[in-house]
């Protein structure tokens, strides 16, 4: 890192490189106008009236924030009114203890903008503006567009004649030679094409603001930029890796030091590497330089993710997980694009040319560059299971084999997905009642449709669900099959009597059933063949027939707030062991101790239980690790084989957690969460609930807190 | 034809072994990611072993005391019932019956993880050559499935257990606790003679598929003339790496949970186990 980023560093983390938005002042009488040449003339207003921020070290400018005086970008929805109205009443108030209500992701295809600049997006706009010569509302908006267009350009010159200020004003003789190459670039980009990896980086930093969700596939769309710059020597390594620098501490900085995202690195995710268009791997040299350049910054934000695929070098996987086990932010999570590619040509019908353009963003969610993500927010997918047990017990009792079972559990599945795709669809029309202005230009089929992208306009979108509580329905299914109809342990009517009394008088057969239960994640027949057979049931619902007129990705993420507590206070006991209230569980890797069987069996059971790839959509396998295993060298040569192997056979995501402090002392209160934590030192292994106190506590005293 | 009684219990021999774990994903047994089979029985008593429910060839209950509400449910059930288990975990039976079919399956389960990461199986124990005809058995399945295959032994059985294993075993973790005999009797009741011969035995024949396991127990071994003693025996024998095993108590609780009494032993020191390595020209 060099001295400048160095001093930008302790700008960006002291919170002094945030951008407070310039407050407005509008015409009254612009609200003679239509609302649409209203918000547009507004927001133009707006744009111009911002100040971005330069400092005497800035090469890169343009962090701009919006207000709720305009709509504001997709992303974050400020100024969007009817969204605004939804946030009050639905969001973190899940409906029916069904389903939540949610923001929805974006990518901008910054690489049109980088290669055409807004020029080229304006000479779109012209065409589409004589495509739909005729139609009022159309030309209306697309003209919003164009002058959108004109003013970021606008602010871009403005800012150009910012940095010819700042630049007089420093004595430094090299901070002045970048802030005059600024106020030159400025004048060129984001209004035409970039010709060089500096000017191709100024102008994905300057339109960021206006789609800030995810930078995309940067290793991409600025390789032939770095390639080009790199082997005419018009740029060095550091001076890129400073660039990326300058740009991640931009991300950063769009998060007030106040607010819990601040240290949160659940925004402004990004990929790396994955299949390109040619069917070979894309991890590259810039790959490299992007990762490196990241880790040394101690920020929190960007995050990134590996997108591995099945011609990935061994050497590449184990650069990642060591740089993963190096960063003490832990900023790295890894995708697999072999099943993932399945489940974007299979289930959402895109051609491997198109799939291969997907990239992870927010927390782990998926979309292309260009895109969104519409659907179905946390859906707690348990209650299918409660109105199986509580409403249908009648049709249970009769049930006489497992699958005479599962037939009635999945009609509830059935009629649940049914049921947030009716709520969803609520959601998505409260959503279309705004009109964004500010981030179509960088949306795919907008300008073409001439509508925005909270309108219908949108051309490029995924369909996802997140059903959260996957790995209970999983075990409470298979807890059924095995007790109730393989070995004939209870009978139905004294399961479902056990559940209605929460487990109380029959804390034995509950015993029993965590003690040797075959639960998900164990590698065992049974629950391996339930597991795929509940994957089938949602393949087999699966279908275009929605308001999204697209097949569902699944996914098991919850984002920042616990809606696996939410909706399992108010889920009554299943067969899986939990009581009434208990929260349920996100991702597929976590399954509360249950797992008793080591890492192999763990990932074994999730690699093998979609082979569909129907939940190839925000999937989020969390994988808890002895610390050990990450810190000892030849151990960790075998992670990284291990995770290959993992890939290999199918799993779609991984992050490591380490064994902390805290986890320990929390594994001596409550043993039962932590059953599978596994101890081991020099051919001794132990789980450590088993071992007595004293031990417990020296190895708590041996333990460091990785992060 | 109807077999004698005598004839059943061979047969049984043959195709079952007494087990108490089989733990998957090993990254200390052996060479890449393993699948450890922890036989039950052993007939050497090293005073320090960690693992004291592997000694017994009987199953057999550890009781930890300290975990027991007296819910008096252990009375009732026989702990012979498969079924049998303990609420709190206050009583957990160690070992059970495995068929050759058993173990296989759950060695097979992670046969894509050995392959990619030069990993196998280990026959551990206990000692895993006393049930020699299951071993004999297992370890030929598992390489008509092509797994790698690993024996950890103390090396205490006659010869012709080596015999019979040798075809299909790509490599052996065999352990020296020490060279003086009159030590060695002393830490773990019995001679180390027919070890070391079947040491030099194996050396011959197996051409350096061996990697030697010393233990490293302050009290016992822990001194630079019993190191120089093992230095100066290896020179004639053909090894792929020695690997230095220092002691540890975590096998304390055991003891009390068995009801036997656990002699105590000193960790050595790091300076000691450097100097060891350099003896050892490791």
């Amino acid at each position: 890192m060099n001295e400048r980023i160095e001093k930008l560093v302790k700008k960006t983390v002291a919170g002094e490189m945030w951008v407070e938005p310039v407050s407005t002042e509008y015409d009254k009488k612009d609200l003679f106008l239509s609302p649409m040449k209203m918000s547009g003339k507004r927001v133009c207003e707006y744009i111009l009236n911002q100040e971005p921020l330069i400092l005497e070290e800035s090469c890169l400018t343009g962090l701009i924030r919006f207000d709720d005086s305009v709509e504001g970008d997709v992303f974050n929805r400020s100024g969007h009114k009817n969204f605004a109205v939804a946030y009050e009443i639905f969001y973190l108030h899940p409906v029916d203890n069904l389903l939540s209500f949610e923001w929805q992701h974006s990518v901008g295809d910054f690489f049109k903008v980088i290669q055409n600049g807004l020029n080229g997006i304006k000479n779109d706009i012209e065409k589409s503006k004589t495509a739909h010569e005729g139609d009022e509302s159309a030309i209306e908006f697309l003209d919003t567009q164009y002058d959108l267009c004109n003013a970021i350009i606008g602010l871009a010159h403005k800012a150009s004649q910012k940095a010819l200020v700042v630049a007089k004003e420093t004595k430094n003789p090299e901070y002045q030679k970048n802030l005059m190459r600024l106020s030159e670039s400025l004048k060129k980009v984001p209004e035409y094409p970039a010709e060089s990896f500096y000017e191709a980086v100024l102008s994905l930093y300057f339109c960021y603001p206006y789609i800030p969700d995810s930078i995309g596939l940067i290793d991409r769309y600025l390789y032939p930029y770095f390639r080009q710059d790199i082997d005419n020597k018009i740029v060095t390594k550091e001076e890129a890796a400073s660039y990326l620098q300058e740009l991640f501490l931009m991300l950063q900085a769009r998060k007030h030091i106040s607010e819990d995202t601040f240290h949160r690195g659940g925004e402004s995710h990004f990929c790396l590497g994955g299949y390109l268009t040619n069917g070979e791997d894309g991890f590259n040299d810039l790959s490299r330089l992007i990762v490196e350049a990241l880790l040394e910054l101690p920020t929190w934000i960007p995050q990134v993710s590996l997108r591995w695929t099945e011609k990935t070098p061994t050497e590449v996987l184990r650069f990642m997980l060591n740089c993963e086990r190096k960063d003490p932010n832990k900023r790295i999570a890894f995708v697999n694009d072999e099943p993932r590619l399945k489940g974007l040509m299979n289930h959402a019908g895109l051609s491997f040319e198109e799939a291969v353009g997907y990239t992870m963003m927010g927390c782990n969610e998926l979309a292309l560059p260009g895109g969104m993500v519409f659907g179905f927010d946390p859906m707690n997918v348990v209650r299918s299971v409660e109105n199986t047990f509580y409403k249908r017990s009648d049709d249970l009792v009769k049930a006489e084999s497992f699958e005479e079972f599962y037939a009635i559990y999945e009609e509830e599945l059935f009629s649940d997905l049914w049921e947030v795709e009716r709520i969803s669809k609520g959601f998505q029309n409260i959503r279309s009642r705004d009109c964004n202005i500010v981030s179509n230009i960088f949306l795919e089929g907008c300008i073409e449709n001439a509508k925005s992208c909270t309108q219908g306009g949108l051309t490029r979108y995924i369909a996802v669900g997140l059903p959260i509580g996957l790995s209970n329905v999983i075990d409470s299914l298979a807890i059924t099959r095995q007790f109730v109809y393989d070995e004939k342990r209870v009978t139905m009517e004294e399961l479902i009597c056990a559940l209605r009394n929460n487990w109380k008088g029959f804390e034995m057969l509950r015993a029993e059933i965590l003690k040797r239960g075959n639960f998900f994640g164990n590698d065992d027949s049974c629950s391996n063949e339930v597991a795929q057979k509940l994957m089938q049931s949602l393949e087999k619902w699966n279908n275009t027939e929605n308001y999204l007129q697209k097949k569902w990705l699944f996914g098991n993420l919850i984002g920042y707030h616990p809606y696996h507590k939410w909706f399992g206070e108010a889920t009554q006991a299943t067969p899986d062991g939990r009581f009434a209230g208990d929260m349920v569980n996100f991702g597929i890797g976590q399954t509360q101790g249950k797992d008793r069987k080591g890492m192999t069996a763990l990932l074994n059971a999730i690699a093998k239980c979609d082979p569909g790839a129907v939940l190839t959509g925000p999937s989020v396998t969390n994988v808890l690790l002895d610390e050990q295993l990450i810190k000892n060298d030849d151990h960790f040569e075998k992670l990284v084989k291990l995770f290959e192997t993992y890939f290999s056979l199918g799993g779609t995501h991984f992050q490591l957690t380490y064994v902390s402090k805290d986890d320990l002392i929390e594994a001596q209160k409550t043993p039962e969460k932590y059953r599978n934590l596994r101890v081991r030192v020099s051919g001794f292994s132990d789980y450590f609930v088993f071992l007595n106190e004293g031990l417990q506590n020296e190895i708590i005293a041996r333990t460091k807190h990785t992060s | 034809m109807k077999l004698l009684p005598e004839q059943n219990t061979l047969l049984e021999e043959k195709t079952k072994a007494t087990i108490f774990d089989i733990q998957r994903n090993s990254f200390v047994d052996g060479p890449g990611i393993r699948t450890t089979v922890f036989f039950k029985g052993c007939n050497v008593r090293c005073a320090w072993c960690h693992n004291p429910e592997s000694q017994n060839f009987k199953k057999e209950i550890l009781f930890y005391k300290n975990k027991c509400t007296e819910c008096g449910r252990c009375k009732e059930l026989s702990v012979d019932n498969e079924n049998f288990f303990c609420l709190n975990e206050a009583k957990q039976i160690c070992g059970r019956k495995y068929t050759i079919q058993e173990v296989l399956n759950e060695i097979m389960k992670d046969k894509a993880y050995y392959q990619s990461s030069g990993g196998g199986v280990t026959f551990s124990g206990g000692e895993c050559m006393l049930q020699i005809d299951f071993l004999e058995e297992i370890l030929k399945k598992c390489k008509e499935n092509n797994v790698h295959t690993a024996i950890d032994t103390a090396g205490n059985v006659p010869w012709e257990s080596f015999e019979k294993i040798i075809p299909y075993t790509d490599l052996f973790l065999y352990d020296i606790k020490c060279f003086t005999e009159t030590l060695h009797i002393k830490g773990t009741g019995v001679s180390n003679k027919l070890i070391l011969e079947n040491l030099k035995k194996l050396s011959d024949k197996s051409k350096g598929d061996i990697i030697i396991r010393i233990p490293v127990v302050s009290g016992f071994n822990d001194s630079a003339e019993e190191i120089m003693h093992i230095a100066n025996f290896l020179k004639n024998i053909h090894y792929r790496d020695i690997d230095l095993l220092p002691y540890h108590k975590m096998g304390a609780h055991k003891y009390e949970a068995l009801g036997i009494e656990c002699t105590d032993y000193y960790i050595p020191e790091k300076e000691n186990i450097k100097k060891y390595k350099h003896l050892l020209s490791l």
